[in-house]
């Protein structure tokens, strides 16, 4: 009655979730500074990892303070998105009407460059907090809108049928059925999204604003200041690691149900 | 069959070496922003077949910044770059392999600009009002010197930061009451969006005595090139001298070549306001480009000292400029 083999602490350890891509990205550091090394890549062309690193090291207060603006800007950019796209993808799932009049204005809006208009909105807006949310709002909306869409049409109408036939109300069968088979998707749409938002917020503090991790990276790039400005872009990539992450824990607890979150389960003999 | 190859070859082969002997060599010149006044001599000469007397091929592309274009020129990408020199020689001090083949602007243009009307006139009168600044672009860099020489501080004004178009934007719309440009660039694009005249209060009025605009190369493409150079400073050159002599024909040009680029009256009047920027009182009566040596060791000083560069500069201020490749004369 041989039960399956132990797993090694090493390979148990291997096998940690957060272990993996940290052993990539450590081979992605080294292949860097190889290549740098290699090629004799100048200073002012790739900055050296370990000039990155030292940046991240001395300066962690003022990027972490300049942080902050950037993430608030992302947040509700992503919030919007959320709040705005999954009832117009409601709308539009429901209503053929509504669909062929609001759909094909969506996509053509979407090929517009939101960073060739965002100098617009610090003409409206000035030159605050609001003219990043909107461009961080722009960027998050279509991905949500597509997959919410996606995921209301995708609802097996025998299920609704049922949730009727049991005298289920509009709203009850909503709540039942629709909305819950439509989740999938709208975190799908969401995880995107939130990636988005970070780039609009940063592409709205390109354009115009005294502070922000855009601000710094804008800042650097004038001084041929590469570590600070490759040190900027670990800073948008970690944060967008992050939100990712948080949505994705969100998902977990509003979806436990979907095959995607099932952990693999291994057999007892 | 085969004889009809043969003779097609052989016709082929006497057309080729009839061709005119040398093809003019291909030159790629990246500006430092997208076109205005400033520019006028490289398409005056284009047009009028200056650079092609010369046996060259002129390619003039609009640039995003005098940090953007020295990385081109830096990576090869282009060939020549029209930089602000000061924003070269922080590059080359961190090992960027350029060198200026030729300075052009010898006074700096900079200077902050709001509305005529508004009546700012003197340093003094910026107290209260709101500047808009491009971080850490050329200007934005010496603006500290300058609030130094006219004994402001940063708190007796208002700032806000954005990209170029944020910058034009804001001042047109009362956001903001100034802006840092250049006094034939930003000025005469407020002009054309709204008509109105806008007042520069220049930098080099206020002791700030640095080199501006000239022409960058790789410094491997100077010794691979070293002819093309010499051709393409000489062409620039002649170039610079004849647009001087006409300058609305040299604005027209840049119409030319470029129907967006502007309105006629205000790149002719952007580029008129630059043609005094190009001597100072010790080579008024020389050829463009000749810059001077003490010219150069105090823009290299400035920049030390409140410009952020590094202080090795001012160890060898003659690595970041040679005078080497102008043609000889003083016609």
């Amino acid at each position: 009655m041989a039960g399956p083999k132990g797993e090694s602490a090493i390979s148990r350890a291997l096998n940690a979730a957060w272990i993996r891509p940290f052993l990539f990205l450590i081979f992605i550091v080294v292949a860097w500074d190889l290549a740098i090394r290699i090629f004799k890549i100048p200073a002012y062309q790739i900055p050296a990892p370990a000039d990155v690193v030292a940046v991240l090291w001395s300066d962690w207060p003022e990027l972490l303070q300049q942080a902050w603006p950037t993430t608030y800007a992302t947040l509700c950019g992503f919030l919007l998105s959320a709040l705005f796209g999954i009832p117009i993808a409601m709308l539009i799932a429901g209503s053929k009407t509504v669909e062929s009049y609001i759909y094909p204005l969506l996509v053509f809006s979407q090929s517009v460059p939101k960073v060739a208009i965002a100098p617009l909105f610090v003409v409206w807006f000035g030159f605050g907090i609001i003219p990043k949310v909107i461009a961080a709002f722009l960027l998050g909306f279509f991905p949500v809108v597509v997959s919410a869409v996606q995921g209301f049409k995708s609802v097996d109408l025998d299920m609704v049928d049922l949730a009727r036939a049991m005298q289920g109300s509009r709203f009850q069968v909503f709540c039942a059925v629709n909305l819950p088979h439509a989740m999938p998707a709208i975190f799908s749409g969401l995880k995107v999204s939130v990636t988005l938002a970070v780039v609009g917020a940063v592409v709205g503090e390109f354009v115009g604003s005294n502070s922000g991790i855009g601000y710094v990276m804008q800042r650097s790039i004038g001084t041929f200041d590469l570590p600070t400005m490759f040190a900027a872009l670990v800073i948008l990539a970690l944060l967008g690691v992050i939100l990712f992450w948080v949505v994705d824990r969100i998902e977990k607890l509003v979806i436990p149900w979907h095959v995607s979150q099932r952990e693999d389960v291994i057999f007892a003999s | 069959m085969r004889s009809i190859l043969a003779i097609g070859a052989a016709l082929i082969w006497t057309a080729l070496s009839v061709a005119p002997a040398a093809a003019a060599d291909k030159v790629v010149l990246m500006l430092n922003w997208y076109v205005y006044g400033e520019h006028a001599p490289f398409y005056y000469g284009k047009a009028k077949g200056i650079y092609a007397a010369e046996g060259i091929d002129l390619e003039i592309q609009e640039g995003r910044g005098s940090a953007a274009t020295t990385q081109a020129v830096a990576a090869k990408t282009a060939d020549f770059g029209y930089v602000d020199v000061p924003t070269m020689m922080r590059a080359a001090v961190k090992g960027a392999p350029v060198i200026a083949t030729g300075v052009l602007l010898q006074t700096s243009p900079m200077s902050v600009m709001g509305f005529a009307d508004k009546n700012i006139r003197k340093p003094e009168d910026i107290r209260g009002k709101t500047v808009a600044i491009t971080p850490a672009d050329s200007m934005t860099q010496i603006w500290p010197l300058f609030l130094k020489k006219t004994g402001l501080k940063e708190s007796d004004f208002h700032t806000v930061a954005g990209d170029g178009q944020t910058k034009l934007n804001a001042v047109i719309n009362g956001q903001a009451d100034l802006l840092l440009g250049y006094v034939m660039d930003q000025s005469m694009k407020i002009k054309d969006a709204t008509a109105k005249d806008v007042y520069p209060i220049k930098f080099a009025d206020y002791g700030i005595n640095m080199v501006s605009s000239g022409l960058i190369a790789n410094t491997d493409y100077v010794k691979t090139h070293e002819d093309i150079v010499r051709r393409f400073m000489s062409a620039t050159t002649k170039a610079v001298e004849a647009a001087e002599k006409d300058p609305k024909a040299a604005a027209q040009s840049i119409l030319d070549a470029n129907p967006k680029g502007g309105k006629i009256d205000t790149l002719t009047q952007g580029f008129e306001l630059t043609i005094p920027l190009y001597r100072t009182a010790e080579t008024k009566d020389k050829r463009p480009f000749q810059v001077t040596d003490q010219n150069m060791a105090d823009s290299v000083n400035l920049m030390v000292e409140y410009g952020g560069l590094d202080a090795k500069a001012k160890d060898n201020p003659k690595a970041f400029y040679t005078n080497d490749y102008l043609p000889k004369g003083n016609s």
